[in-house]
């Protein structure tokens, strides 16, 4: 039949999620708060209520059914488990049109294999969000597939810079904002908890170390991405001669947190590539 | 670097065998063995010689201090407080003044703090600074800061000689003659320290211009990194400063060595190493409103 003209206004866009797990829990979210697309206009399958009860709280209607959800959405999110997702490509093939774009938030699945697997007049693009999306303040990367053309990545840019910081990159990226990005909120919490840590053996109540070490990382990144200023130069404000600051960096050095942390980004991004590959 | 006239200077040492002696001579330094005679010939005294000797030089010449001498102190670890004391026994008002230079000064390039005594007026202040800016950066500092700056350029040159041989050793592996490899190393050094001088950027900035993304240098600071260089760095400095501190306070208790004590003979001392070198700025007009003995 004949489809839809499709309308690049975000109000009248028909957005679709296959697969409703933790990531595209955290899109939508994120494109809920900004008020964009109303939950009414987004259907997301699943296979069980188990995650779809969360998404109709929310508003957004739900199926069991992935071709249900590319017949009546333009804008078409992938959010399976990467192992899941060729089987859901076979099956929803037949329905895919060159109205559609389909944006993929597979980890490890690359354009050209996803190219292979849907027609060939497909809009493909790849994005690798990370989880605080769903506050506004994610990080995310994204590529653009042969047919995907400029209209496609500024409305997939314009609906996701919502949710925090959306930039177009060679898809050779994609791995190493796995590394830095993806993973790297771990990193975060990791580093989160053991300032906490440290206070509590300095005599600070647990939960009050806690939001103070969440705050003072709010607080510095904050600094960074406001002042544009380079990192090493507002470490350097900090350190008053002879102060506690430097005190305590000096321990960080001799702990080599900077290679090790350098090491992190680099394991997971080889991670990530040699899962793609396979 | 042409502020002061060879003539104008005199040095004082009791062994005139040392190499040094000769190439002050070749350059038309007065030389003398008496340092009496170097400061009575001189407004402004270097005392150059090593730390735990600097009390037996004190004795020794405090009579002939005048008011008109600015002392000026190259002695690591040696207080003003300890120099004025010393010389508070012969002359009421001691102009002290308290350095802490550098090696490369040889080369124009040292790096050279100062601290004012009780008596040294601003003016003797800016007279040695002008002095020593003409073989390098030289700043007024506060007295208890010395240390710090000991840590940091006053044996900063070896941590970077030892660098630059290591560097040197990297280039010799991957197959650089050794001669090349550190004509390379040290020019590699020299610019930079040159870029972040003249520089508003952070050094970390600096860095970050060099590593483009995947290439050769970010991988070579990676192992940087991993070995825990930063932080080798900062336990030098700080390992300097403590044992200049301790070295101070032993100096404090007149605790001297032996050995120490044997070298100060004053009728037939052998020093180590050349510690002569006291200098003097007579008849030079750096002020114009500044009296001049005749």
């Amino acid at each position: 039949g004949a489809w839809p003209r499709v309308a690049m206004e975000a109000s009248e866009l028909w957005v679709g999620f296959v697969g409703a797990g933790r990531m595209a829990g955290g899109l939508v979210r994120g494109l809920l708060q900004a008020g964009k697309v109303p939950a009414s206009n987004i259907l997301a399958s699943a296979p069980s209520d188990k995650n779809l009860d969360a998404w109709r709280e929310l508003g957004c209607r739900t199926t069991h059914c992935n071709l249900e959800v590319v017949h009546r959405s333009t804008l078409v999110f992938l959010a399976t488990k990467p192992h899941i997702l060729p089987g859901v490509l076979e099956e929803i093939r037949p329905a895919v049109g060159s109205h559609h774009i389909v944006v993929s938030l597979v980890a490890g699945v690359t354009i050209q294999t996803l190219q292979r697997l849907l027609p060939p007049w497909t809009k493909v693009l790849r994005i690798m969000p990370n989880l605080p999306c769903v506050v506004q303040a994610g990080a995310m990367v994204f590529s653009r597939g042969s047919n995907a053309g400029d209209e496609e990545a500024a409305l997939l840019k314009s609906l996701l810079s919502s949710c925090g910081l959306c930039e177009e990159v060679p898809e050779s990226y994609i791995d190493i904002h796995t590394g830095l990005s993806g993973s790297g909120v771990a990193y975060v919490y990791l580093f989160a908890e053991a300032l906490a840590e440290g206070a509590v053996k300095m005599g600070m109540p647990g939960a009050l170390a806690s939001r103070i070490a969440a705050q003072t990382l709010l607080g510095a990144a904050k600094m960074l991405l406001e002042t544009g200023e380079h990192p090493a130069k507002l470490r350097g404000d900090v350190c008053t001669p002879g102060g506690t600051t430097i005190y305590a960096l000096h321990q960080l050095e001799k702990g080599a947190l900077r290679a090790t942390v350098m090491d992190a980004v680099e394991a997971a991004t080889n991670r990530a590539f040699d899962m793609a590959k396979n | 670097a042409g502020v002061l006239a060879a003539h104008k200077i005199t040095a004082s040492s009791p062994d005139t065998d040392l190499p040094t002696v000769s190439g002050l001579r070749k350059m038309g330094v007065n030389f003398t063995v008496s340092n009496k005679d170097t400061v009575k010939s001189s407004d402004v005294l270097f005392l150059a010689v090593k730390p735990p000797i600097i009390p037996f030089i004190l004795e020794e010449v405090g009579p002939d201090i005048e008011a008109r001498h600015i002392v000026v102190s190259c002695a690591a670890g040696v207080t003003i407080s300890s120099i004025e004391k010393k010389l508070s026994t012969f002359c009421p008002t001691p102009k002290v003044i308290r350095c802490m230079t550098n090696t490369p000064v040889i080369v124009r390039e040292g790096a050279t703090v100062y601290a004012t005594g009780t008596h040294a007026d601003v003016e003797d202040g800016k007279l040695l600074e002008q002095l020593m800016a003409s073989v390098g950066f030289c700043t007024e500092v506060e007295e208890d800061l010395i240390d710090a700056v000991t840590g940091l350029s006053g044996s900063g040159p070896a941590y970077a000689f030892t660098a630059l041989d290591a560097l040197a050793d990297g280039g010799v592996k991957m197959g650089l003659p050794r001669r090349l490899a550190v004509r390379l190393g040290a020019q590699a050094l020299l610019g930079a320290a040159k870029m972040l001088l003249e520089s508003e950027q952070h050094p970390g900035q600096l860095k970050d211009n060099v590593c483009s993304p995947g290439g050769a240098t970010i991988h070579a600071l990676h192992f940087l990194e991993s070995g825990g260089f930063r932080s080798l760095l900062i336990n030098a400095v700080e390992a300097s400063c403590i044992r200049t501190r301790e070295l101070q306070h032993l100096a404090d208790q007149e605790k001297i060595s032996p050995a120490a004590i044997k070298k100060t003979l004053l009728d037939k001392v052998k020093l180590e190493s050349p510690s002569l070198s006291v200098a003097s700025a007579s008849k030079v007009s750096l002020f114009t409103n500044r009296s001049k003995k005749n």
